[in-house]
């Protein structure tokens, strides 16, 4: 709650960006200094993913999590991602090059002013914020202060605690947090979740802005600012958003792949993945969608498209296996459902509840707006264009991710067929088709607009 | 952005589609985006409205009944102590949430000590002290039954 916790968490996402340029440099390389100022977001976010998962292998071997492992850490990976963007034929530009910064419009001004507005107001929530989110002060924080306070995944506190299973890169980045900021201050934390969405939002705008015009960009993302849920919920430090704003990093991405082939995209996609498949157990269900809907859009290239999406999934999978590895070792839970197989049967009549429950709560215009509505939309001129690979390809996602909000309500019979979110999680998870529309809807509606001119 | 005319149908649709999504979307977002700015702005009101321990207690307040009972807790119990919450019948001012939840909440807020079956170390929430195992000695109290001691 002080400026000394402020400025040290500023100096953990500086780190953060630190460490995701090198690793930008080392899958692709930068062009110029005002090409990195433009990636700065997705920047940023492969460096919180790299950090995290580097960090989770650490302490899983018994590497006290603290200031010097944090440093160091980021150290050894800018020295290897530096070493691999060289072998890679990358080099910097010129120390003295001019920042050549691109010309704005003014509806990119009026979007850019909005959502600097709507930042600033959320981060003043954010800074005195208290831990009220139930998740939040039972497990989420209370395992980051089990690494804090021991250094490591404490054997009594990691298995005492609720959602054993539960991935770790959020109590293990909190923990991080809280050497940065010098003690284990649960309200400036929310500060942490404010600079995830930051830098999430931009990520998207240094994506897309040389992409689509600013009309395009700029309508979508401040309608997802303008959604009632959003603000006050992705402050929270809980892992709900993170592993959202990761994911959709991680999906534009592999949709701007299916235009462009640019591989190096695959690369950031890995490590993205590792991110969400290491930040929530339903981050292996949106990681296999991503994949998988574009290996079906693929499917006339396959030859080459597939093993290029296989190598992805196989990166982001082995990068969960320390955790995995430990919960085993320690006799864990696995996290699987409490009725996934054979139970769906048995279950059979929450087959179709959790299904309306899925449908009525992303398309619930007191929560989202019409979010999803516009995506559907936006899929459907770019189909009509016939930009059928990217509409394919979102229509995809968009079913798998029903798929997965169904059967999240359909295989834990414990959950209540309801959106109160003490009974299901329903609206958090919903969030992913959100943050998925804010990132998919400007390039579908750019593409169909120029297809049809 | 500089449009030419569509001329077949498939491509007056997409472009129809399109328009109809931003307008809609420019819309919704004259109206709501001010909403959530106000909102925000209002959640920092109330934040910055909370004392320190209010904020810092924050979803405790509806658990604890007694900010002092945790502030005694951390204030007396060594960090590298053990403690255990001990609940009975309900405590003056108690609420659906305090006995379910007492424990787990103190187990955050009183990090670095453990919780442990056999601690010396009692939070005691309307507990029965003769159960205890021990001579319970309170080092601090409240009028609505809490109290906090260690066994002898």
């Amino acid at each position: 709650m002080s400026i000394h916790a402020l400025l040290g968490l500023l100096a953990l996402n500086l780190l953060f960006a630190a460490v995701g340029s090198a690793v930008l440099f080392a899958v692709r390389g930068w062009g110029s200094w005002s090409e990195l100022l433009r990636l700065g977001g997705l920047a940023y976010m492969l460096g919180v993913a790299s950090l995290a998962t580097v960090l989770i292998a650490e302490v899983v071997v018994g590497i006290p999590l603290g200031f010097a492992s944090i440093l160091g850490t980021s150290a050894v990976l800018v020295v290897l991602a530096g070493v691999v963007g060289r072998r890679g034929g990358h080099g910097l530009p010129p120390l003295r090059s001019p920042l050549s910064l691109p010309r704005i419009t003014w509806v990119a001004a009026v979007g850019a002013v909005l959502a600097v507005v709507y930042l600033e107001a959320a981060f003043r929530a954010a800074r005195l914020a208290g831990l009220y989110e139930f998740d939040a002060w039972d497990f989420w924080v209370p395992k980051a202060k089990a690494i804090y306070f021991f250094g490591g995944f404490d054997e009594q506190f990691f298995r005492e605690l609720i959602n054993q299973s539960y991935p770790p890169a959020v109590p293990v980045l909190e923990a991080a947090a809280f050497h940065f900021m010098g003690a284990a201050d649960v309200v400036t934390l929310h500060v942490q979740f404010w600079f995830f969405f930051a830098g999430f939002l931009a990520a998207l705008v240094g994506l897309l802005s040389r992409r689509v015009p600013a009309v395009f960009l700029w309508v979508p993302l401040t309608l997802l600012l303008a959604t009632p849920y959003l603000g006050p919920h992705f402050i929270q430090p809980t892992a709900d958003f993170l592993v959202d704003e990761l994911f959709v990093l991680a999906a534009l991405l592999l949709a701007l792949w299916l235009l462009d082939r640019e591989d190096w995209k695959l690369g950031a996609v890995a490590v993205l993945l590792a991110g969400v498949a290491l930040t929530k157990r339903e981050g292996y269900v949106f990681a296999a969608s991503a994949l998988l809907a574009a290996g079906v859009v693929t499917f006339p290239e396959r030859r080459a498209a597939w093993p290029r999406l296989a190598a992805v999934g196989v990166a982001a999978v082995v990068a969960t296996i320390p955790w995995r590895v430990l919960l085993s070792v320690r006799d864990l839970s696995g996290g699987g459902p409490e009725a996934g197989g054979t139970g769906l049967f048995a279950n059979a009549d929450r087959a179709w509840p959790s299904l309306r429950l899925a449908l009525t709560t992303l398309f619930d215009f007191d929560t989202w707006l019409l979010v999803a509505p516009l995506l559907l939309l936006a899929v459907a001129a770019a189909f009509v264009a016939g930009e059928r690979v990217l509409a394919g390809y979102a229509a995809l996602l968009l079913v798998f991710a029903l798929a997965a909000f169904t059967y999240a309500t359909w295989a834990f019979p414990s959950l209540g067929i309801s959106t109160n979110p003490a009974l299901n999680p329903i609206i958090r998870l919903t969030g992913e088709v959100v943050l998925l529309a804010a990132a998919l809807t400007p390039l579908l509606l750019a593409r169909a607009w120029r297809r049809s001119a | 952005m500089r449009p030419s005319l569509p001329t077949t149908t498939p491509e007056r649709i997409s472009r129809g589609l399109v328009v109809v999504s931003l307008a809609v979307a420019v819309a919704l977002v004259c109206v709501y985006l001010p909403r959530a700015v106000r909102d925000l702005g209002d959640l920092a009101s109330n934040n910055a409205q909370l004392s320190y321990s209010d904020r810092e207690v924050a979803a405790g307040n509806a658990i604890v009944v007694d900010q002092e009972a945790a502030y005694q807790a951390r204030a007396n119990i060594p960090p590298d102590a053990t403690y255990r919450v001990a609940t009975g019948s309900p405590v003056r001012g108690a609420t659906d949430l305090t006995t379910p939840f007492v424990g787990a909440w103190f187990r955050s807020f009183l990090m670095p000590r453990r919780p442990a079956a056999d601690a010396h170390w009692i939070v005691c929430y309307g507990c029965d002290v003769s159960r205890l195992g021990g001579t319970y000695v309170p080092v601090w109290h409240d009028d609505a039954g809490i109290s906090l001691g260690r066994l002898r």
